[in-house]
C-alpha cells in the first residue's frame, strides 16, 4: 500500500514535470542550420508578465546550489528546476557550438548568433530585455560547469554588445550549470549544452524625463512631472 | 553562398560569410580568439599573409557590412526626425524607442523606410 501511494506521488512529479515543459514555450534548434530571424523573433515577443528576477542574486543561488554536499542529494534527472521562473517566460533554445570546455564560440555559431543580433534589433523584439542562460550536462564537476555555462552565456552576450552593438541594458546572463537542464530526462544529453535565450522584461514605454541639470529650479521640475 | 550587397547584409548574413570565409583560417590562426570583430579582424589583419585567398578577400567586407548595419541606426535619426517627432511623438535621442511605430506607421517617407531596413529594424 505505501509502496504504491509513494508510486502515484512519483507519477505526480513526473507529471507536473511533463506539464511544465508543456507550457514552457520552447524552440529547439538543432544541427547546423542556422534558426530563422523571424523564428526567433516570433518566439520571444509572446511576452506577458515580467517576474521579479534578481540575476545578481540568482548566479550566487546556483553557486551554492553546485557546492552544496548533501547526503539527500536527488539525482540529476530528479533536481527540481532552480529557476522555475524561466520556465514560463518566451524561451529560444539554440545550439552554439563552443571550443571544448571554453567560451570561445566556433566559427560554425557564428552565422547564429548573428542571427540572434538580427532578431534582438528587430522593431518586434525592441521594445524587450533579455536573460542569455548558459548550461551544461551533468559531466564533470557541478561548480566547473555553473562556471563554464556562465562564462558562455557571458561570451555571447559580449559578442551581441560589442560586435553587433545590442544595447547592454537589454542583456544579462546566467549560467544555471547542470543545475537546471534543457532536457531534465536526459542529464547526459547533449541538448544540455545549448544556449536559451528569455525575454525577462518589457523596458519603460517612454524612458524618464532626462534628469534636469541640478541648476533646475524646483518649479521646472514640477512642470516636467506633470508629462 | 548568395551575398548580397554589403549595404543589406544582416548581421547573420555577414557573419555566416566571415565563417565560411574564414573557417578554416581562424582555426589555424586565431584559435581561441572569441567572437568580437575587433580581436578577430585584428588576428586576421596580423596574418594575412597564412589566409587563403577567399578568406583575404572576403574578412574586410564582412566586418564592414556588420558596421554599416549598426552605422545606420544614425540614419535613422536623421532620416525619420520628421516622423519621429510628429507620427510616433518620440525623441530622435531615443529613436529605437520610435521603431516600432515607425515600422508601422502610415504616411512614413521612402527615406526613412529605407535607413530602417538598412538598419534591419524590419
Amino acid at each position: 500500500m505505501m509502496r504504491s501511494f509513494k508510486q502515484s506521488l512519483r507519477d505526480v512529479a513526473a507529471m507536473l514535470i511533463a506539464l511544465a515543459a508543456f507550457a514552457a514555450p520552447v524552440a529547439v534548434s538543432r544541427g547546423q542550420t542556422p534558426p530563422s530571424r523571424d523564428d526567433i523573433v516570433n518566439q520571444l515577443s509572446r511576452f506577458e508578465t515580467a517576474p521579479e528576477l534578481d540575476v545578481a542574486a540568482l548566479r550566487q543561488n546556483v553557486l551554492d546550489k553546485s557546492r552544496s554536499r548533501s547526503r539527500n542529494e536527488p539525482e540529476p534527472s530528479k533536481r527540481p528546476p532552480l529557476v522555475p521562473e524561466l520556465l514560463k517566460l518566451p524561451t529560444f533554445t539554440v545550439n552554439i557550438d563552443f571550443d571544448n570546455d571554453t567560451p570561445v564560440v566556433r566559427p560554425s555559431s557564428y552565422q547564429t548568433v548573428g542571427r540572434i543580433a538580427d532578431a534582438l534589433v528587430n522593431a518586434s523584439l525592441l521594445p524587450y530585455s533579455f536573460l542569455i542562460v548558459g548550461h551544461t550536462d551533468s559531466n564533470g564537476r557541478r561548480e566547473a560547469n555553473v562556471q563554464l555555462s556562465q562564462r558562455r552565456a557571458d561570451a555571447i552576450r559580449d559578442s551581441l554588445v560589442n560586435t553587433f552593438k545590442i544595447s547592454s541594458k537589454r542583456l544579462q546572463s546566467l549560467g544555471l550549470g547542470e543545475e537546471q537542464f534543457v532536457d531534465q530526462a536526459h542529464p547526459t544529453s547533449p541538448a544540455n549544452l545549448q544556449i536559451q535565450i528569455v525575454t525577462i522584461a518589457k523596458l519603460p514605454e517612454q524612458s524618464e524625463q532626462p534628469t534636469q541639470p541640478a541648476s533646475a529650479s524646483k518649479s521646472t521640475k514640477k512642470s516636467a512631472k506633470k508629462r | 553562398m548568395r551575398v548580397g550587397s554589403a549595404q543589406n547584409m544582416s548581421f547573420g548574413d555577414a557573419a555566416g560569410m566571415l565563417a565560411q570565409s574564414c573557417g578554416a583560417d581562424i582555426d589555424a590562426n586565431c584559435r581561441g580568439v572569441s567572437l568580437d570583430a575587433n580581436r578577430l579582424r585584428e588576428c586576421l589583419s596580423r596574418n594575412t599573409d597564412a589566409l587563403s585567398s577567399q578568406c583575404r578577400s572576403d574578412y574586410l567586407r564582412a566586418f564592414d557590412s556588420i558596421q554599416k548595419r549598426i552605422a545606420a541606426r544614425v540614419t535613422v535619426a536623421n532620416a525619420c526626425t520628421r516622423e519621429i517627432v510628429k507620427i510616433c511623438n518620440g525623441s530622435t535621442k531615443e529613436t529605437s524607442k520610435s521603431v516600432p511605430c515607425l515600422t508601422t506607421a502610415h504616411g512614413v517617407s521612402r527615406n526613412c523606410l529605407q535607413a530602417i531596413d538598412d538598419a534591419g529594424y524590419r
